[in-house]
């Protein structure tokens, strides 16, 4: 097994925190494979039984958009892991990968998998890590996004110019990460949105004709009716007043 | 004070002015409050067909009262015990609220003059009603422009409610309407706005009317094809809660409500 494999394995986020001699039973478990330019490693909605590092070469992660045409999401290449999840719950794949040149994949199947985890306690443990805390992550960005929404509800966009997401902690096709960018390009067409109504409102100004106000006024508080309701209303204010 | 005359009043017709008394009305007495509504308009659709009555059926009105005719308990019609089956309206069921038909207008309005009904006839007229019902509000959808029977009903009101779209003809007309109600001593005066363009800045605008006459502004409320639309003829802020024009409505219920 090369050292190069080893070195790839210890990079992944999941396999990061073994120690080396497990590293070297995880990969001696695993088969590699190779792929000719356009061969299908994994399809779409199938049953995913095994993870794959790629060892060289280059994939593409693809999706079929409402069209029927092909859409990448996404490339992968050397030290990437596709299908980790796999490994433990055997969900079905999301998208579908294939070779964009002829590349080597390492891969390590679910059932090889769970027979070092049941050798291996030590294996286990660090694997059960490594999940929490993508879920520790995930569920931390989660948070902060009800935060935030709740922010954007009440018109408080103060919290975009204070937070500026970073991509040091995740890979690229982190799910959290792709949440946490497409959330924040929301709020800035949402902001600018809001910011071109605002600038559309008008401001209605009027003016009122003064001695017109004065002239209607005159005419109807100069009747003898007028006069006689007022002073009864006067009369009747005093009188609740009193009581 | 208990027993609060509140008469509501816009200068010109179309302001929304008889939805927004039967609104404000129905507002009042879901939260608790007893209340009453003078209808004084019978004649054309309007409040009553909002509480769900027909015109046909309705014997007896105000007029009859104040001239000694019949009596209140014979003229209020309770509308808590009589909902209807429109939803809005259903919510009312239980609630101390009364409606009194009245009739004053064209020929009628002469008559009254002629017969009499003045300003001490019309206000003990309403002050019994008031004690006869135990009322917290009796509410007046007065009519537009300031004729003699309009000034009666302000003259005797405790809050007065003037209701105004923002544009240059009715901002010109409740100025006037403003030094009349100043000039007969009406202790409480309220502008709404209604029928407001949601291009305008409802903050600014309210600071603009409130500053032109000294007035407080209760609630700015938008022009709505919603409210327009509300064919069924329901109490359309009981029916539609959430709609902002309910929800400035109940901005204008709780200034009422917090008058002393």
């Amino acid at each position: 097994m090369s050292t190069d494999i080893l070195r790839q394995l210890k990079k992944t986020l999941i396999f990061s925190g073994l120690s080396d001699d497990a590293l070297a039973e995880v990969a001696q478990k695993a088969t590699t494979r190779r792929l000719s330019k356009n061969d299908v490693l994994m399809k779409k909605g199938e049953v995913g039984d095994s993870l794959f590092l790629i060892h060289q070469g280059w994939v593409k992660i693809v999706t079929v958009d409402s069209k029927g045409d092909e859409l990448i999401i996404n490339k992968c290449g050397p030290g990437e892991t596709i299908g980790e999840m796999a490994l433990l719950d055997q969900g079905r794949r999301s998208a579908t990968v294939i070779a964009l040149e002829d590349a080597q994949v390492l891969e390590l199947k679910n059932d090889v998998f769970e027979k070092i985890l049941n050798q291996r306690p030590d294996v286990s443990l660090s694997i059960i890590r490594s999940y929490s805390d993508r879920l520790r992550f995930s569920t931390t960005y989660i948070e902060r996004a009800i935060d935030w929404a709740q922010k954007i509800a009440e018109g408080d966009y103060s919290f975009v110019d204070q937070t500026q997401p970073t991509n040091q902690t995740a890979s690229d096709d982190d799910k959290a990460t792709q949440l946490l960018s497409a959330f924040f390009t929301m709020v800035n067409r949402v902001k600018e949105r809001e910011d071109g109504l605002k600038q559309q409102l008008e401001k209605l100004s009027f003016e009122i004709d003064q001695a017109r106000r004065k002239q209607e006024f005159e005419e109807i508080t100069s009747t003898e009716f007028y006069a006689q309701l007022k002073e009864q209303a006067k009369a009747l204010r005093q009188k609740r007043h009193q009581d | 004070m208990k027993g609060k005359i509140v008469s509501i009043h816009s200068f010109r017709g179309g302001t929304g002015k008889s939805n927004t008394t039967a609104n404000l009305a129905a507002l009042v007495a879901m939260a608790g409050k007893r209340v009453g509504v003078v209808d004084t308009d019978i004649q054309s659709p309007g409040i009553h067909v909002l509480f769900g009555l027909d015109e046909n059926k309705m014997g007896k009105t105000m007029n009859d009262f104040l001239h000694g005719k019949a009596t209140i308990r014979e003229i209020g019609f309770s509308i808590g015990e009589n909902t209807g089956g429109a939803d809005g309206r259903a919510k009312l069921a239980g609630k101390d609220l009364w409606l009194f038909p009245s009739s004053i207008r064209g020929r009628e309005i002469s008559q009254i003059l002629k017969e009499g009904i003045d300003f001490n006839l019309l206000n003990e007229g309403l002050q019994s009603t008031i004690k006869e019902f135990d009322l917290d509000y009796l509410f007046i959808d007065t009519h537009p422009g300031l004729n003699e029977e309009t000034l009666l009903s302000i003259a005797t009101s405790d809050i007065l409610i003037i209701i105004l779209r923002p544009d240059n003809q009715d901002l010109q007309g409740t100025s006037v309407t403003v030094d009349i109600a100043r000039s007969l001593d009406v202790p409480n005066l309220v502008l709404m706005v209604n029928k407001a363009l949601p291009k305008y800045d409802f903050v600014e605008l309210r600071k603009e009317i409130a500053s032109k006459f000294h007035a407080p502004v209760a609630g700015i409320l938008p022009l709505s094809f919603d409210l327009a639309d509300n064919a069924s003829n329901d109490l359309f802020s009981l029916r539609f809660p959430d709609h902002d024009w309910s929800k400035a409505l109940r901005e204008v219920a709780q200034a009422i409500l917090v008058i002393e």
